[in-house]
């Protein structure tokens, strides 16, 4: 092999072969049938480390052609090194285009946030997660944790938050709130904030969840229910940045970051960020 | 000498008897492989649970009875006599060999045995509750004394957070325990505190059934005393069927109005209490009794 | 025309077996029928062995006769035979139809004698309140003063928990009472209450099978006396012609 071919590598470089794409395809088939079941796939070794987006990755591969138009985001930035990184690997290795506005993409890459805008009927989500079994925390054996889904017996679940919200006068789990799907399985939002949490629920878009290490996909199908576990009597509630506004573009309708050690807020998702205050000028 | 007597017939009433809340038949339990002949080599009468012809241990065989609404029933016997192993059964713990249980629901009578996991295991949420003897088995220790509570409320749908916290505190001020304490985890509890809490838990969805085993082993003196006291008050309240497993027989004379003493694997003798206490029969009831008393 | 007995006791048979003693059989009582109309108070006499108590506790069936049996009724015309019902209709028929109050206290961790009482007048039926009041009256009756209600029973001196006994197994009395030595341990003058007690609840018709360790009791308040000896019913004596000597022999 040249040199040249790994810096400019061909169509014929596909990092997943027919075989292993179909069986991605299966398992998200099942996924999407069943919707916020667990389905095991045989996770294969890609060219990034496990942990670090392999599972979005083999989705996206899965599901990306030539005519689709790819966005991948680190956090909310399509600039991050992470981010930069995969979507090479995905547009070089199918062909696809490549853009940062959610509304042009196809298939959006994601590990912790929603894009703003944009998603529609024609957007598939895939969301890069690290963990993908919500009752890890209350649970480790492996049979008792099937159990507990096949019966659909989430108190133990419930449970972890009433001692949440005993010790700490609210329920202060923030990123990969749990969510009930269809009514039937709970699921792990991966880090995604509780701001994009609404966002699931009934959405007009496919969302397909990744697990590269654990070997599991699962998904949200478009028009689904998605209801965080929240006691009657205590509401759910999305972040709050206390009335601030983005330093950038003056948004305060988005899901904002505050800089370290500091006060000042911009928004996560960098696009938006970048179209509202094109829009602003 | 002989008084007056009337040979006639009197007529017979008919006794309005508390239907059965909980029947039991035929139940067994075998550690191996069995038929009639391991069956047959084991047993108070050869001395052994365990067969001499392949090892097979006949933990529990042909245990019958039945429970009914208000009404404690006591399983006696030494460790090893086979009463854990039928608690264990009723429980769903562990799977019977053989035999038959049948539960009264709202919704009809249900074999518990032929119910799917899943099924046999929402019997336990608000049907069928047990206190084990070791709190560690019914209660998360990591867990707080509220927490513990809320687990077969929410099991059981509850899915407001004051309702919730009410209803578990009325059960630990029920029970005896500190309502300061509600929110401390149960590791840190007393022993006798932490049987109390397991109560409240198994009371959480007022279950029709209780099962009890040996609810006070293992405490001091004193706080066996108030923790079974509280036990037989809380059975006069609630009208639940109760089984008490104890190998003590100042608990079962306590809390108990009927008994069967197990030995071997095998019910040897099936009495009232106090008939148990002053006219035993069977050798081992004797033995058991005598040594109660000394 | 006869009166139909509430009690009528028929070949009534009581032995043990005693499996650690090389399987010795002991007799406690053999062949023993007497009858007992409402209103009726038989005391038993006889020596200290001679199946007093196995006899009561045999009625009431915390001892299981080897043979014979106990015809109880338990409506105008109805009866059961005690011997032949199974544990849960004989735990049925001692909640309702059938009493026993012995010379001590069942032990009572924890309750105050007020509670104990009134459980025991709702256990025969009485609603909560009513069995509250029924408690009240039946303490006082026994002259157990309002400030040892709430006292827990285990803490009460023997006379107290007897009378408490006594109150408790008297509070809504059953159709038969059986007592065993239920003075044994009172004062003159709670005595003296506890007597006017039990002939009251004769006068209202209650049955009585009594053993009772003194002269006086017995010839105050039963209205036959039945002698027992080793174990065998010898003499049915009227109370007046009971003499002294049998009276002691019965201590």
């Amino acid at each position: 092999m040249l040199l040249d071919d790994l810096i400019n590598p061909t169509q014929s470089d596909e990092l997943l072969d027919e075989f292993a794409k179909r069986e991605i395809r299966r398992a998200m088939l099942a996924a999407v049938a069943i919707p916020g079941y667990q389905v095991p796939f045989g996770s294969r070794e890609m060219p990034v480390a496990r942990g670090w987006g392999s599972g979005g990755l083999q989705i996206t591969l899965a599901v990306v052609h030539d005519d689709d138009v790819v966005k991948v985001i680190d956090q909310g930035d399509d600039d991050g090194v992470n981010a930069v990184n995969l979507r090479r690997l995905v547009t070089t290795s199918t062909g696809a285009d490549q853009t940062s506005v959610a509304a042009e993409a196809s298939v959006i890459q994601s590990r912790h946030r929603i894009p703003e805008d944009g998603l529609d009927e024609e957007s598939i989500l895939v969301l890069q997660v690290p963990v993908p079994e919500p009752l890890r925390g209350v649970e480790r054996d492996m049979r008792e944790l099937a159990r507990m889904h096949a019966e659909a017996d989430y108190s133990r679940m419930w449970v972890s938050l009433y001692e949440d919200k005993v010790r700490n006068g609210v329920i202060t789990q923030t990123t990969g709130y749990p969510c009930l799907v269809n009514e039937r399985y709970v699921v792990a939002t991966t880090p995604i904030p509780r701001w994009d949490i609404p966002r699931l629920h009934e959405s007009p878009f496919l969302t397909l969840f990744g697990a590269g290490r654990e070997k599991r996909i699962y998904a949200i199908p478009p028009r689904t229910k998605v209801e965080p576990l929240t006691f009657d009597d205590v509401p759910f509630e999305v972040e709050d940045a206390d009335g601030a506004s983005c330093a950038m573009c003056k948004s305060s309708d988005a899901f904002l970051v505050s800089l370290p050690n500091s006060d000042v807020w911009m928004c996560s998702d960098t696009d938006w960020c970048r179209r509202t205050r094109e829009a602003n000028a | 000498m002989t008084t007056e007597v009337e040979y006639g017939r009197y007529p017979v009433a008919r006794l309005a008897v508390p239907e059965w809340m909980l029947k039991v038949e035929r139940l067994g339990r075998v550690y191996g492989p069995f038929d009639d002949a391991v069956i047959a080599s084991t047993g108070p009468e050869v001395g052994s649970s365990k067969s001499a012809l392949n090892g097979a241990v006949v933990a529990a065989w042909d245990v019958s009875f039945e429970v009914a609404a208000g009404e404690a029933l006591g399983l006696v016997g030494e460790s090893g006599s086979g009463k854990t192993t039928v608690l264990r059964c009723l429980a769903g713990d562990v799977a019977p060999s053989r035999g038959e249980a049948r539960l009264r629901t709202a919704a009809g009578d249900v074999s518990m045995f032929e119910l799917d996991p899943s099924a046999r295991r929402r019997l336990r949420i608000d049907t069928l509750a047990v206190v084990y003897q070791d709190p560690a088995e019914g209660l998360k220790l990591n867990i707080s004394a509220g927490g513990n509570i809320a687990e077969p409320l929410t099991a059981a749908g509850w899915r407001n957070f004051g309702n919730i916290r009410n209803r578990a505190s009325e059960l630990l001020t029920r029970t005896e325990v500190p309502i300061n304490r509600m929110d401390d985890l149960v590791r840190g509890f007393s022993g006798g505190m932490k049987q109390r809490v397991q109560i409240a838990k198994a009371l959480a969805n007022s279950p029709s059934v209780v099962l009890f085993d040996e609810p006070t082993t293992g405490l001091d003196a004193s706080v066996a005393a108030g923790v079974l006291d509280l036990i037989r008050s809380l059975l006069e309240e609630h009208r639940i069927a109760a089984i008490v497993v104890s190998h003590d027989f100042a608990v079962i004379e306590m809390l108990t109005s009927r008994c069967l003493v197990m030995q071997h694997g095998r019910v040897v003798e099936n009495a009232l209490t106090d008939q148990l206490l002053e006219d035993p029969h069977h050798p081992y009831t004797q033995r058991l009794v005598a040594a109660a008393r000394s | 025309m006869r009166r139909e007995p509430v009690l009528d006791v028929r070949r009534l048979h009581k032995s043990f077996v005693l499996h650690a003693v090389s399987d010795r059989t002991v007799v406690a009582f053999a062949d023993i029928n007497f009858t007992l109309t409402a209103g009726e108070h038989v005391a038993l006499a006889g020596m200290s062995g001679a199946g007093k108590s196995s006899l009561l506790k045999s009625i009431y069936r915390t001892y299981r006769p080897d043979s014979g049996e106990v015809w109880l009724q338990i409506h105008a015309g109805e009866y059961v035979d005690m011997c032949s019902l199974s544990d849960a209709e004989i735990a049925a028929i001692r909640g309702h139809e059938i009493g026993y109050v012995s010379q001590f206290l069942r032990s009572e961790p924890r309750r105050g004698a007020l509670e104990i009482v009134t459980r025991s007048a709702r256990q025969r039926g009485m609603t909560d309140h009513d069995a509250r009041e029924a408690a009240a009256a039946a303490l006082q009756r026994v002259g157990i003063e309002e400030r040892l209600w709430d006292v827990y029973a285990s803490v009460l001196s023997g006379g107290e928990k007897q009378r408490v006994n006594l109150a408790a197994g008297t509070v809504h009395p059953p159709r038969l009472l059986l007592l065993d030595e239920p003075l044994s341990a009172l004062d003159p003058e709670n005595r003296e209450r506890a007597l006017a007690l039990i002939a009251s609840l004769t006068h209202r018709g209650v049955a009585v099978v009594s053993i009772f360790h003194d002269l006086e009791a017995i010839q105050r308040l039963a209205s036959r006396v039945l002698v027992l000896e080793k174990g065998r019913l010898v003499a049915e004596r009227s109370p007046d012609e009971l003499d002294s000597r049998l009276a002691s022999a019965a201590r």
